[in-house]
């Protein structure tokens, strides 16, 4: 698998370590969470046959992780994002 | 040393001559010669046996498709079983012999095999060696395996050495035959970077074994011309012998390139290459693979491909035989008959579309005649067979593909579900005629090109006419009475299909399992196709109703050893050497592997008869007046920012926002679901800096976690990080003698405790000037630091630190010691931080901070998790000392039966300590706070263990701290 | 000062190793200083203005090094780069961080490296056998991090058949195995 890194261009997939679901980064703050909230984040995810959001790490690159749009059928890379931007975007920025 | 069946003409080296062995007989050949055609050459024709009947068979084919001429090539450790005599390149000195037979090839005794075939059908092992069953382990298995299997292994390591590479192209061209040439030319012209692989050493595919004409020079002159052509592009990378076995994700494609094969010697250099090829597009121009017909015995030694004999003879200039029947259903074959004719080869013409039939051949070791189906027999030493061409579609299936059957050309093309990239053009595309190929080929070359943004001038396409095509279906003699082959190198007749669907395996791919059609090295390339032709018939079905099974790579085998690489012995996986690596070496440690370190276990002196002594000895020495230990290994990140203690107080359970500058702490991290992930300590170096130690273990994933939660988690704080684990040489000076002999070894600096208290740190410098770090913190129990130098240093250190410490007679330490000094203290190691465990268990509940958030803080507040009653890690002492503790142990009530329903708890760690004269352990039990003094029992089926044990303190030495901070 | 008349000697990692493998030359750089130099959140004007005013050195794009004299800047994450110049001794971080003046936050990396500057005419073929990447593609001054036989590699392209490969020194014998192997592999002797 090839991912197209969004800095450095296409990159072999032997170069990054998965981790999982992107959902992963809207952690709710231990403080406030419910029990449900949290459990429901540590341990359920959805598995869907088609596109996936998943987070890559470019551990022998960048050190940057990533937000890949994936179709679990095809393997069809559609989108790579910095993990970052899209934590910013998607609120976690203070 | 003649050539009998040697005939003019063809594409060999006739100036040179070439030695080779071929079942100990000493044969000559030429370069540019296959060992398939040098063995036709020589009037060999016999040249193995088949996998179940034994039967003897011959060369086949003329290429990687070839099901029977599998030999044995080379001899001793280098001998590889299972060759494609086909594809085997000759050189001098070549050494090949037969397998599969007990006796000479000649009369192998497991031919009597054939003479049980009624009983040997498809379906036989599973029907047969049901019962008794007590008969399969002791007889039915040693008798299969002792007999299955074709060719064998040398038993010894091989020698020869393999490589991995890495390639990179606009557009991957696979094959080069006319297709691949005229695109190749095409887009190279064009100026896109392309790589052109073929699995021949002589590109040019059907060109060379054709008498076609290109652009009005012979096809093979043609052919030539165009490598030279692209060899000198510096835009064309052209790859003879390599084989792309396997189209995988994103445009990356598999090859196997063979380098030596070919050579006598290898000369040191890797025999195979693996590459893994980036291609941004594919052209897939494979060719086709000719196709036989199932007809009575059509499996004696002179019976090979219509396609074959035609190599033999154009491009080999070889006679596989001297009065030839050509059987065909289509107008390529009898084109065999017109080149035999040319070369004054005597031809009996036998075509199905006019209703002749051959039903029955004869001769054991070699065909002698054919039976017509007009009751005619017709003396023949050789029979050209063509059933037509299947399109080589298999990479273009890599992706599950399901290819489409074309009545036109009685074959399957590639659909539309392609990898993405490839394009398939020519005979793999169901383009069967020369003229239409070229065209084909230039046209998706310059397209290809283009599209890739190279827009040279692509030069005019070669021109040449186009055959007539004609085919009419017909696939096996139906009513022949002896047995007909379809699947030659697994022994598939058409009985056993017909077989297969009577029983009800009548899908393909029960079809495959059950006759175990295709299933053999050669993954049934000429027969495929025809077993699905007749169960469709059989079942009443279309051949595209009944369908393929599904291709996966590899295309064709590839030797375990190319996968390897280099990846063997010592070179499997990279070493890490600690900084005092050299002078450890020096001084007799012996090393272990902990992950990819090699680390000190302890240092072995003369008179120290097992590893108890040295360990033993270490460990006192520590507890008595000062050790050194190389912790370099420990995971060291650096920490520096704004936000950097905000961001450890949210990675740690406790709390660090307010560790002082100049000081360290112990930190514990959890998992998100509140189990304990690692520990270690973090030394505040200035307001925000920070140097965070890992475990050895983990280092490299508390990092990755780290940068995860500071990219996503924590975008805005303000925290950066970088490892510095191979940076520093670390030492752990340990023993109440560290004091005096650190206070040598540092500048200006004082250690006393007032001044530079347990947890302390500083940077400061050692040795007049070279700059360190000192941190006060003790693994051990003991008085202790750890002083850290630039690891250039590393080896210098240790030899300055040991001669510091001649005057306290200071030992080195290795890990072993290191674990008793630590069991012996109560401090949790890997075999504590089991992944199930949490600060409860571990008796750190206190320190995991409530009043703020942090990862994993959440989830190990739940309930189940913080029971009173559940595991604490405590200590554990044998009621006899003389006995030793075992780690694994579980404890029991005494007096409970030994199951998991009564289970206490188990013991983690165990240690003889030679400070107590007796083994302490560690471990987890029930409620083990509250049972200080207790005796329960330690029971260890697995070791033979059976004792009973004192619970006490974790502590087995200074429970209250005193000589940590004295 | 320390009550012990000893003084520490530097090491190179693998020995100061120089080989010579057909044409081409396999040698330890131990001479050079790495720093690495993290941008604080919100400070890339003030990081490209001190690289600017300090060395003439422009910041680099994530795939390409820029360099100033003998100083080399390499993009090494999207907020850190690397700072390579030669400087024998062990306190190249301070005086990077005095320079920078607060601009950015410097780790003195020197020591957990090797460098091992490779040339010679089989140079593109001997990466072909361990580094994924398209090396002959890269431009002169070209960088990247990869991986190579399971080490984390950082390479610079110095000129057409020479560059530097920086992996960690813990590893270093194995690296340099492999960069050897890769030469011996594919050099004609």
């Amino acid at each position: 698998m090839i991912i197209d890194h969004p800095l450095l261009g296409p990159r072999d997939a032997a170069e990054f370590v998965y981790k999982g679901d992107a959902s992963l980064i809207h952690r709710p703050d231990g403080m406030t969470a419910t029990d449900d909230e949290m459990h429901d984040y540590v341990y359920l995810r959805d598995n869907p046959a088609g596109e996936h959001r998943e987070l890559w790490y470019h551990e022998q690159g960048d050190r940057s992780w990533l937000v890949v749009t994936r179709n679990t059928l095809t393997h069809e890379i559609s989108k790579v994002e910095l993990a970052r931007d899209v934590a910013r975007a998607e609120g976690r920025g203070q | 040393m003649s050539q009998p069946n040697r005939i003019d003409g063809g594409q060999i080296d006739r100036t040179h001559s070439l030695k080779f062995q071929w079942n100990e007989r000493w044969m000559s050949g030429h370069p540019g010669d296959t060992l398939a055609s040098a063995l036709l050459a020589n009037g060999v024709k016999l040249v193995g046996r088949s996998f179940k009947y034994h039967r003897p068979r011959g060369i086949f084919s003329a290429g990687s498709e070839e099901p029977n001429a599998l030999v044995q090539l080379r001899k001793g450790a280098a001998q590889e079983p299972n060759t494609r005599a086909t594809t085997v390149e000759l050189f001098d000195g070549l050494y090949a012999t037969s397998q599969n037979h007990r006796g000479s090839l000649e009369w192998d005794l497991m031919a009597a095999n054939d003479l049980l075939a009624p009983f040997l059908s498809a379906g036989f092992y599973y029907k047969t060696f049901m019962w008794p069953k007590a008969f399969w382990e002791k007889l039915y298995e040693p008798v299969i395996r002792a007999s299955a299997g074709l060719g064998r292994l040398s038993m010894w390591p091989d020698p020869d050495t393999y490589d991995h590479g890495y390639l990179h192209c606009d557009l991957l061209i696979i094959g080069a035959g006319p297709t691949g040439l005229a695109a190749a030319l095409a887009a190279g012209r064009s100026g896109a970077r392309v790589i052109l692989a073929d699995e021949d050493f002589t590109p040019g595919g059907r060109l060379n074994a054709e008498t076609y004409e290109v652009s009005d020079t012979p096809g093979s002159a043609w052919a030539e011309n165009a490598v030279a052509e692209l060899a000198a592009m510096d835009n064309v990378r052209l790859m003879t012998r390599t084989t792309v076995y396997g189209a995988y994700d994103h445009g990356i494609y598999g090859a196997l390139e063979r380098c030596t094969d070919h050579l006598a010697k290898s000369d040191g250099k890797p025999r195979q290459v693996l590459w893994r090829i980036y291609s941004k597009r594919a052209l897939l121009a494979a060719g086709a693979i000719e196709r036989s017909i199932a007809f009575g015995n059509n499996d004696r030694p002179g019976i090979m491909l219509a396609g074959a004999v035609r190599a033999y003879v154009n491009r080999f200039g070889v006679a596989p035989g001297r009065h030839v029947a050509v059987f065909t259903n289509n107008e390529d074959g009898l084109r065999t008959a017109v080149d035999l004719r040319a070369k004054e080869i005597e031809v009996t013409e036998v075509d199905a579309r006019k209703g002749d039939m051959i039903v029955d051949t004869k001769g054991r070791k070699g065909v002698h005649s054919v039976i017509l189906s007009n009751g005619r027999t017709v003396p023949v030493d050789c029979v050209a067979v063509s059933g037509g061409w299947s399109p080589t579609v298999a990479l273009a299936c890599h992706h599950r593909g399901r290819p489409e059957w074309r009545e036109d050309i009685e074959g399957f093309v590639p659909a539309d579900d392609l990898p993405p990239g490839m394009t398939v053009a020519g005979a793999a595309n169901g383009t069967m005629t020369l003229g239409a190929c070229l065209s084909d080929g230039h046209e998706r070359g310059v397209a290809l090109a283009a599209e890739l943004g190279a827009h040279g001038s692509s030069g005019a396409v070669a021109l040449a006419s186009d055959e007539t095509f004609e085919i009419k279906p017909f696939w096996h003699v139906a009513d022949a009475k002896p047995r007909a082959w379809v699947d030659l190198q697994n022994d598939v007749t058409t009985k056993d299909v017909r077989q297969s669907h009577a029983e009800g395996f009548r899908s393909v791919e029960h079809l495959k399992r059950y006759t175990t059609l295709g299933m053999a090295t050669d993954q049934g390339k000429t027969a495929n196709i025809l077993g699905l032709a007749v169960m469709a018939e059989t079942s009443g079905k279309t051949i595209p109703e009944t369908g393929t099974t599904i291709f996966r790579p590899p295309y064709n085998p590839v030797a375990i050893g190319a996968f390897a690489g280099r990846a063997r012995g010592k070179d499997f996986r990279p070493y890490r050497l600690t900084p005092s690596h050299k002078w450890a070496e020096e001084n007799g440690a012996d090393f272990v592997e902990t992950g990819m370190w090699l680390r000190a276990q302890w240092f072995k002196q003369p008179g120290e008869k097992g590893w108890r002594d040295s360990v033993d000895r270490e460990a006192a020495a520590v507890r008595r007046s000062v050790g050194i230990c190389d912790v370099s290994t420990l995971g060291k990140i650096d920490i520096q920012g704004r936000d950097a203690a905000e961001f450890l107080n949210r990675i740690y359970s406790n709390p660090f926002l307010k560790l002082p500058v100049g000081k360290v702490r112990y930190g514990l991290m959890l998992r998100e679901d509140g189990i304990a992930y690692d520990d270690g300590t973090t030394a505040r170096l200035s307001e925000n800096h920070f140097v965070m130690t890992t475990t050895t273990a983990n280092a490299i994933t508390v990092f990755r976690n780290m940068e995860f939660a500071r990219q996503c988690l924590w975008p805005d704080l303000d925290v950066h990080l970088i490892s510095t684990t191979d940076g520093w040489a670390q030492f752990a000076v340990a023993g109440p003698k560290s004091r005096p002999l650190l206070q040598k070894v540092v500048d200006d600096l004082d250690l006393s405790n007032d001044t530079f208290p347990f947890m302390a740190c500083t940077e400061c410098s050692v040795f007049g000037g070279t700059p360190a770090r000192l941190f006060r913190i003790s693994f051990s129990g003991e008085l202790a630091y750890e002083i850290a130098v630039p690891a250039r240093f590393g080896d210098s250190m240790i030899r300055g630190l040991m001669a510091a410490g001649e005057e306290f007679d200071a030992v080195p330490y290795g890990t072993e010691a290191l674990g008793v000094l630590r069991i012996e203290k109560g401090h949790a190691a890997g075999n504590e931080l089991t992944g199930q465990t949490t600060a409860q268990n571990l008796g750190l509940g206190g320190m995991v901070s409530k009043k703020k958030d942090a990862i994993g803080l959440k989830l190990s507040e739940r309930v189940e998790m913080n029971r009173h009653d559940d595991l604490r890690l405590v200590g554990f002492k044998p009621k006899d000392r003389a006995v030793l503790l075992t780690a694994g142990a579980h404890f029991l009530t005494p007096g409970d039966p030994a199951d998991m329903a009564h289970d206490q708890g188990w013991m983690t760690s165990v240690a003889y300590s030679p400070e107590l004269g007796h083994s302490v352990g560690l471990g987890y039990l029930k409620r083990g706070g509250e049972r200080m003094g207790e005796t329960v029992r330690a029971y260890s089926p697995v070791r033979n263990q059976d004792i009973m044990v004192e619970v006490c303190s974790p502590h087995h030495i200074d429970p209250v701290g005193e000589r940590q901070r004295g | 000062m320390a009550e012990i008349d000893f003084t520490l000697e530097a090491a190179p990692i693998l020995g100061g190793v120089d080989l010579t493998i057909g044409a081409n030359r396999i040698a330890e750089c131990d001479d050079l200083a790495i720093v690495s130099v993290a941008t604080p959140l919100g400070g890339d004007d003030a990081m490209a203005k001190a690289l600017k005013d300090v060395w003439n050195l422009s910041l680099p794009e994530p795939s390409v090094s820029s360099q100033s004299g003998e100083i080399r800047t390499v993009r090494t994450a999207p907020d850190q780069l690397f700072l390579i110049f030669p400087h024998a001794t062990p306190d190249a971080e301070t005086v990077v961080q005095q320079k920078l003046a607060g601009a950015g936050y410097t780790t003195d990396q020197t020591d957990v490296w090797v460098v091992l500057e490779i040339s010679g005419p089989d140079t593109l073929a001997a990466l072909e056998r361990i580094c994924p990447l398209d090396t002959a593609a890269f431009p002169i001054g070209g960088a990247a991090r990869t991986v190579m036989e399971h080490m984390g590699a950082l390479l610079l392209r110095l000129d057409v058949d020479r560059f530097w490969l920086l992996s960690a020194s813990s590893s270093a014998g194995s690296f340099l195995h492999a960069v050897e192997t890769s030469y011996r592999n594919v050099a004609s002797h």
